[in-house]
């Protein structure tokens, strides 16, 4: 159960990766896109669901993965801390759920005023550290159980 | 002992988390076959109980009294003065421009052929699904047509099938521009080619504001095929020639799902018609630029100057001027045509004071599952599809509908078999041309008031024209007490409107 809980922590580290990524990398595909194409960008082209240019796939994925696969990590995440008795575990992994939660809501309220997008960037941060720590303590309580003895471990 | 009360916790931990979501997601899904009559609440905005009852909550047809909608087609039978077979097809064709998508035809192209109509003329279309297993529809954009003819799978008739064929018939009253798309998985389809121009001329001919007669009528379908932007599946430059000095009326039609910003280049221009109505006192305007919601029409009157005019459509353009010509294309203007203000007032032949019933259509958006699927949806006053509400009306009756859109997003608002008169926007009144639509570009923040008349019975949609959105949830209906539909949403025909 603690290795489910480090891996589940690391993989939600590892979809903030990828949503940094993606997001980038769709608009540095709308600005080619725009500056050597002449693509006409607006809220007629937005709606089209074409794919106007390959990178938009960067906004599917960003989109895909931060309302359903982290949220979906993430929450896994908070059931398996119940079974895992990591200590302090239900909080670390409550709190990198609270953070995924935030996230959304910014990444939602970022399309009404672009501020909510600014702290979105930032919150990324928060998020990626929490998940990333969350999943490095049990990875030390582990290293540290296996250094005791496995009588230790079985109490702990 | 300490270790069972742990594993109990947990599991009750567990539960109290997967319990309300999966009954969140239960609940969310729908039956394989419903009526759209079945959805929501039903909402009276204000107004009298209707004493034909409502049939919301009872289902299928067969109510004693109720009258079947599928009944209400145009009264003249006699011979049709304009007919069209058109024929449906899915394949891989190429469009004016020279490009190949894959996509929908009607007789082989997209956009299909034009419907074109002398006003009073009575219009039969006869409808053949060739190959496209979906099934299809046709719904006329902005003609009030009976509501049988109104091309809503699952609402006023089932999807015509591979093999099957359905005849549109109805008198074509409404002078204008209009539009014709299927309604059946609208957001694929019509996004695919399924859609063409109807034109529906005065009987003396199209005129200019000036009362001149010879008026060159230029149609202007913008739609986007496989992320390519098309004017009448032409692409870039597309050359109408017109000797200096010639009246052009431009119909452009906005059949993409977002609203689009269009400009004239090198000529003043006038807003003539927008959805299918003629402005009263059009003003001239220069360096300025309008916009056209999805789904709606605006027509432009330009007189062509010497070196000649472009009408600017989002990347592409139509350039009228004696042949050769090539005037310089301007940047899209800094200032927009408000339709509020533009034009001179006219009499309005409808009184808002004296409305039967006042509704409200509030959009916002919330997060929940919708059909199964977890996501931020739409909702219509606070509720989420299909708890969405029920605009009742008895026939006659004068509505108004408060349209307020905090939802963070754009919404071209559009309601099937009426057009509605624009009172006011976030509190201020209209002063121009009296505003008549049936698709309204409503931005994030605003509030519209509209008024119409109740005065085409039956079951009729009122929904927002980026068509994915309505797929998500943003759709609710109009119902006159005393009707019934007998079609119901999937089936056997796998109706799906949206």
């Amino acid at each position: 159960m603690r290795t489910v809980y480090k891996v589940l922590a690391w993989l939600v580290a590892l979809g903030v990766v990828v949503q940094a990524a993606a997001i980038v990398y769709a608009i540095a595909g709308l600005g080619i896109w725009v500056d050597r194409d002449g693509g006409v960008l607006d809220k007629a082209a937005f709606e089209s669901e074409e794919e106007l240019f390959p990178e938009i796939v960067g906004f599917i994925v960003h989109g895909m993965n931060g309302t359903m696969v982290i949220p979906a990590l993430a929450l896994i995440l908070l059931i398996v801390s119940f079974f895992a008795k990591i200590p302090g575990g239900i909080m670390w992994a409550g709190l990198v759920l609270l953070t995924v939660v935030v996230q959304v809501f910014l990444g939602i309220f970022g399309h009404e005023a672009a501020i909510w997008g600014g702290l979105h960037g930032i919150n990324a941060l928060i998020l990626f550290s929490l998940a990333v720590y969350a999943g490095l303590r049990v990875r030390n309580m582990q290293r540290q159980a296996e250094t005791v003895g496995p009588i230790e471990h079985e109490r702990v | 002992m300490r270790r069972h009360l742990r594993a109990i916790l947990a599991c009750l931990a567990t539960a109290a988390i997967v319990v309300p979501l999966g009954w969140l997601w239960w609940s969310s899904l729908m039956p394989d076959e419903y009526s759209v009559m079945d959805m929501g609440y039903v909402d009276l905005g204000g107004g009298v109980q209707p004493a034909a009852g409502t049939d919301h909550g009872e289902g299928q047809a067969g109510h004693d009294g109720h009258v079947d909608i599928s009944t209400l087609v145009a009264e003249d039978d006699g011979p049709a003065d304009v007919q069209l077979d058109l024929t449906a097809r899915e394949e891989t064709f190429t469009l004016a421009s020279g490009r190949e998508v894959s996509g929908y035809t009607l007789n082989g192209s997209s956009p299909g052929p034009t419907l074109r109509a002398v006003e009073g003329e009575v219009v039969e279309v006869r409808l053949t699904n060739e190959n496209i297993p979906e099934g299809i529809t046709l719904h006329w954009h902005g003609i009030d047509v009976p509501n049988a003819m109104d091309g809503v799978a699952g609402v006023t008739q089932d999807s015509v099938l591979e093999g099957e064929t359905f005849t549109y018939r109805y008198v074509a009253e409404q002078v204008g521009t209009y539009w014709y798309h299927s309604h059946q998985v609208s957001h694929e389809q019509v996004r695919r080619g399924l859609f063409g121009a109807v034109v529906v001329e005065p009987a003396g001919g199209v005129r200019s504001t000036s009362g001149e007669g010879d008026v060159l009528d230029v149609e202007a379908m913008v739609h986007q095929y496989g992320g390519a932007r098309t004017v009448n599946g032409q692409e870039g430059d597309i050359a109408v020639p017109a000797e200096p000095g010639r009246v052009v009326r431009v119909r452009v039609t906005n059949t993409d799902n977002g609203p689009m910003t269009i400009w004239v280049s090198g000529a003043p221009y006038k807003v003539v018609a927008v959805d299918g109505h003629e402005v009263n006192g059009p003003d001239e305007v220069e360096d300025m630029a309008l916009v056209v919601t999805a789904g709606g029409r605006s027509d432009l009157e330009i007189v062509v100057p010497e070196v000649g005019a472009r009408v600017e459509l989002a990347g592409n353009a139509i350039v009228l001027g004696p042949e050769g010509s090539s005037p310089a294309a301007e940047d899209a203007p800094v200032e927009f045509v408000d339709m509020l203000s533009y034009g001179e007032k006219g009499s309005g032949d409808l009184d808002p004071a004296q409305a039967d019933r006042r509704f409200e259509y509030v959009i916002g958006r919330a997060p929940g599952f919708l059909k199964g699927r977890p996501g931020l949806w739409w909702t219509i006053n606070g509720h989420r599809w299909p708890d969405v509400p029920m605009y009742t009306v008895e026939a006659g009756d004068v509505v108004t509908m408060r349209i307020a859109n905090e939802s963070g997003e754009v919404h071209p608002m559009h309601l099937h078999g009426h057009h509605a008169w624009v009172m006011s926007r976030n509190g201020e009144d209209a002063t121009g041309s009296p505003w008549w639509v049936d698709s309204l570009n409503v931005r994030d923040g605003e509030t519209y008031e509209i008024a119409f008349v109740a005065d085409n019975p039956g079951l009729w949609m009122d929904h927002c024209h980026n068509l994915p959105h309505a797929a998500e949830g943003l759709v609710a209906h109009l119902m006159y007490a005393g009707y019934t539909t007998p079609f119901m949403v999937g089936g056997d025909h796998d109706n799906e409107p949206e």
